[in-house]
């Protein structure tokens, strides 16, 4: 097959990092190429460099067999390179007409030939099977119907190469039968597609070519002919299993401090909802979650801390049903959270290093006199000295702004607030996710010690040798429910990783 | 060290917004044929020069604080209330009901009309702060439409219900109930002891206690802070009302203390002012103040400026647009990493390793 687009050795450097490291992709005309690969693994960087965001630090792109340089949206519009991003680009007080029309080079004068447009649009429209009521507005229309909308537009203006990320996301079943039915007109039209996603079921029906990220690099392209399930997820997760340096305890006979009893909670959707998820944590294990991201795993983390309440099902803490979910609630009965986002969730990022310390317990009398009415301000200066020495929190001063961290420092801080709690339960979500080496090892060490005082540990991430290295117990969500349970000590890698498949 | 660079940060964008608004005044008052520099010293003496003059920048002064106050304490919880002028004027109207019907004089009667005013402020700050929490509705509109209808209101009571004979006017509160005035010969009254005491208290709580530094960082950061079991709907409603009782408390002092009746215009802008002192003040309260009080010497000399020089006091209008202009602007810079950068130049600190 001809080839459209070729990617040859790029690379993206942030600062010390690369998003994206000698990475090599091409696109033939009239095929469905995959990307596909945990978050962070390098795919949005990509992405953005195709359609002229960013610049690559190294590296060549070319189109048709001609080099082309990318340096705006615009300029990829124009180079027949049209993206539909996972969260719709659709001003939603606009009809779908005008959203489609909108930033139309076709248009010579002043004024849009609105009738010549229009039958431009429906023929569009008829030839790809793209559905779509031109005159009703964007918000009146199914998420479908947006994503046809989107698409429509992509063509409308030209796009030759067509990026669809994670186009599945937000669509029920029907409507993703619906997309693949349209995708599949689109290339026996002679367009191509980049699709991303990390569901591989529908990346096994779909694609004719797949290629695997991991780490910012390309770990493999396989034919779809050549593959299952299987293979890529090892190639996504990493296959080799190292011995982990942790000692693996069984916990089974101790205290349950945590319990979730058939907890549903926005069932009807696989990707952020749980149903029918009973879930038991004992004192001084910890539990790993494993799964493709978005499997439910965020509702769990924050459902177990009082976050969200779940819609049908229990909560038990240290063995008492929890009536009212509200974080205050949970921080009280000892569930302490190291949340997935650290900036969004965890931080007040405006405020000190010392103050967000102090953040739960400032009417403490260590830290202020008469439940809060008066704060201790160099009791509080102390405290944080002292902890930021203890956790290797690296600053110049405790009254820094957190914000001005590292990720690596910020996390430390949160593990400082959360384990000097003295939790009964600590759930972790992606805790070591963006921290370089030295800093990954310092949490692990803290989460081991913890484990060793006798908390029960729930650790969620993305990062499957980091379930493996460290987990006791290892369960596996997929869409919204338990896929199975297994031993931490000699994990069975590949039942867990055919079990994140959903096998 | 970082606490002194965190309040040059600060101080710097106010001082210099001022400096160059007058920079750009005094070229105008050039351009208008007047000697900017002795136009400037007619402006302060105006504020500063007579004993008069010092107790009308205090009177005019008064007012702004309180509802600057108001819009710095809503703030900081990161509530947008824009209905400070609402608040204030519900607080005027409120003190002087209770003054008119009761007929209570002396100190229990101020202290009772001051005390209507805080809870008819609190009450109208309450309305945006229930619909924004409970029903996720925008609570800038709300406020700014309960200023309408608080403008209204008042309108109502002084052209129909209680009209001073003939006169669009309430009749004037019984003199036993005015604010005293602290110095004989200078206008101001108690009133601008209670403005600097609410500014105190503001301070006290919003740095001092537990409850003001759960109040910031929800101001800061909603999320984090409902993750870390803030309750976080209950200290919004409750900055809510604390700021239009700041706001009402203001209404009844004024009302007490300089105006005595309902009159059209009462409060006109003072809402809105608030909110730019505030900002100016960088939402510390004890700066939003100063902020103030700079604001009445502006308006209050500009009047003998143009006595003395010809300049019109529409040029002071514009100094005031101006520091507001560039203190918004200034603030926007200060977030650029540049900036951030330059800061840490300044203060010969090597940047952190990265860890």
């Amino acid at each position: 097959m001809e080839e459209l687009l070729r990617m040859e050795h790029i690379s993206k450097r942030f600062g010390n990092f690369y998003a994206n490291q000698d990475i090599n992709f091409s696109v033939a005309k009239g095929e469905v190429h995959t990307l596909l690969g945990e978050n962070g693994a390098g795919k949005s960087t990509l992405m953005n460099i195709l359609i002229g965001l960013y610049q690559p630090t190294e590296g060549k792109i070319f189109l048709n067999g001609q080099e082309v340089r990318i340096d705006s949206p615009s300029q990829a519009v124009k180079l027949g390179i049209g993206m539909v991003h996972q969260h719709f680009m659709l001003v939603e007080a606009m009809t779908v007409f005008d959203n489609i029309i909108l930033g139309d080079k076709h248009a010579k004068g002043v004024f849009i030939d609105r009738a010549a447009r229009r039958k431009e649009i429906e023929a569009l429209s008829e030839k790809y099977g793209l559905d779509v009521q031109l005159d009703k507005l964007i918000t009146d229309i199914s998420v479908g119907e947006q994503q046809r909308t989107e698409i429509l537009k992509a063509l409308y203006h030209g796009a030759e190469l067509l990026i669809l990320d994670e186009p599945s996301a937000a669509l029920t079943d029907i409507e993703v039968e619906g997309l693949f039915a349209i995708m599949h007109k689109l290339i026996g039209e002679g367009k191509s597609i980049i699709f991303i996603s990390h569901k591989m079921r529908e990346v096994l029906r779909i694609s004719d070519r797949i290629t695997i990220l991991r780490l910012g690099k390309v770990v493999g392209t396989v034919n779809r002919a050549d593959t299952d399930g299987q293979k890529l997820a090892n190639l996504m997760i990493g296959k080799e299993l190292t011995e982990s340096q942790y000692e693996k305890i069984d916990a089974s006979g101790a205290e349950v401090v945590a319990e979730l009893d058939h907890v549903d909670f926005n069932k009807e959707s696989k990707h952020s909802g749980l149903s029918d998820l009973s879930l038991k944590i004992h004192a001084g294990e910890i539990v790993g979650v494993a799964g493709v991201d978005g499997n439910g795993q965020t509702q769990l983390a924050q459902l177990i801390t009082g976050v969200l309440a779940p819609d049908a099902g229990e909560v038990h803490l240290k063995g008492k049903r929890v009536a009212v979910f509200d974080p205050n609630g949970f921080i009280e009965h000892g569930v302490c959270h190291v949340p997935e986002d650290r900036n969004l969730q965890g931080l007040i990022g405006d405020m000190s290093i010392a103050e967000n310390l102090v953040l739960k317990d400032a009417d403490d009398a260590r830290f202020s006199k008469g439940r809060g009415l008066l704060l201790k301000k160099r009791a509080i200066g102390d405290y944080a000295r002292r902890m930021a020495e203890k956790y290797d929190v690296r600053c110049t001063s405790v009254d820094q702004s957190v914000r001005s961290l590292s990720g690596g420092n910020q996390q430390k801080v949160i593990l400082a607030r959360e384990l000097e709690n003295d939790p009964a339960l600590l759930v972790m979500a992606h805790p070591t996710r963006g921290l370089d080496i030295g800093a990954t090892s310092f949490v692990h060490e803290q989460m081991i010690g913890a484990r060793e005082r006798g908390v029960g540990i729930l650790l969620i991430s993305a990062d499957f040798d980091e379930i493996l290295e460290m987990s006791d117990r290892i369960v596996v969500c997929f869409e919204g429910g338990i896929m199975g349970e297994f031993s931490g000590k000699n994990p069975p890698v590949e039942e867990i990783s055919l079990a994140m498949t959903g096998k | 060290m970082e606490k002194l660079k965190k309040a040059f940060g600060a101080c710097l964008v106010p001082l210099l917004s001022i400096l160059l608004a007058f920079l750009i005044g005094g070229i105008i008052m050039a351009a208008l044929g007047a000697d900017p520099f002795v136009a400037v010293k007619f402006l302060f003496q105006g504020a500063f020069g007579t004993k008069a003059g010092i107790g009308t920048t205090l009177t005019k002064a008064t007012p702004l604080m309180f509802t600057a106050l108001c819009a710095c304490f809503a703030y900081k919880c990161g509530v947008f209330n824009l209905g400070g002028e609402g608040q204030f004027l519900m607080g005027s109207m409120a003190a002087f009901l209770t003054c008119y019907f009761t007929g209570l004089t002396g100190f229990a009667g101020i202290v009772l009309a001051l005390l209507a005013g805080a809870l008819a402020g609190g009450i109208w700050g309450m309305i945006p702060g229930v619909l924004k929490i409970t029903r996720g509705q925008n609570e800038m509109i709300i406020s700014i439409m309960l200023n309408y209808v608080a403008t209204l209101l008042m309108g109502v009571i002084y052209t129909s219900w209680i009209r001073d004979a003939s006169v669009p006017q309430t009749p004037a509160i019984d003199e036993a109930v005015h604010l005293p005035r602290i110095v004989s010969g200078m206008r101001f009254t108690w009133g601008l002891v209670i403005a600097i005491a609410v500014g105190l208290i503001l301070y006290y709580v919003l740095f001092w206690t537990n409850a003001g530094f759960r109040l910031r960082a929800v101001g800061y950061n909603m999320t984090a802070s409902r993750f870390n079991g803030i309750p976080v709907g209950r200290y919004m409603l409750a900055s809510f009302i604390v700021s239009g009782a700041i706001a009402g408390l203001g209404g009844s002092a004024e009302l007490l203390g300089t105006q005595f009746r309902l009159i059209n215009g009462f409060g006109a802008g003072y809402g809105f002012d608030g909110v730019a002192m505030a900002l100016i003040g960088q939402l510390h309260p004890i700066a939003t103040m100063l902020v103030a009080l700079f604001f009445a010497v502006l308006r209050v000399g500009s009047t003998t400026m143009q006595a003395a020089t010809g300049v019109p006091t529409s040029v002071s209008d514009i100094i005031q647009a101006l520091v507001i202009v560039f203190s918004v602007a200034g603030m926007a810079l200060t977030k650029l990493p540049e900036f951030e950068a330059w800061k840490n130049r300044v203060f010969g600190k090597r940047k952190e390793g990265a860890a």
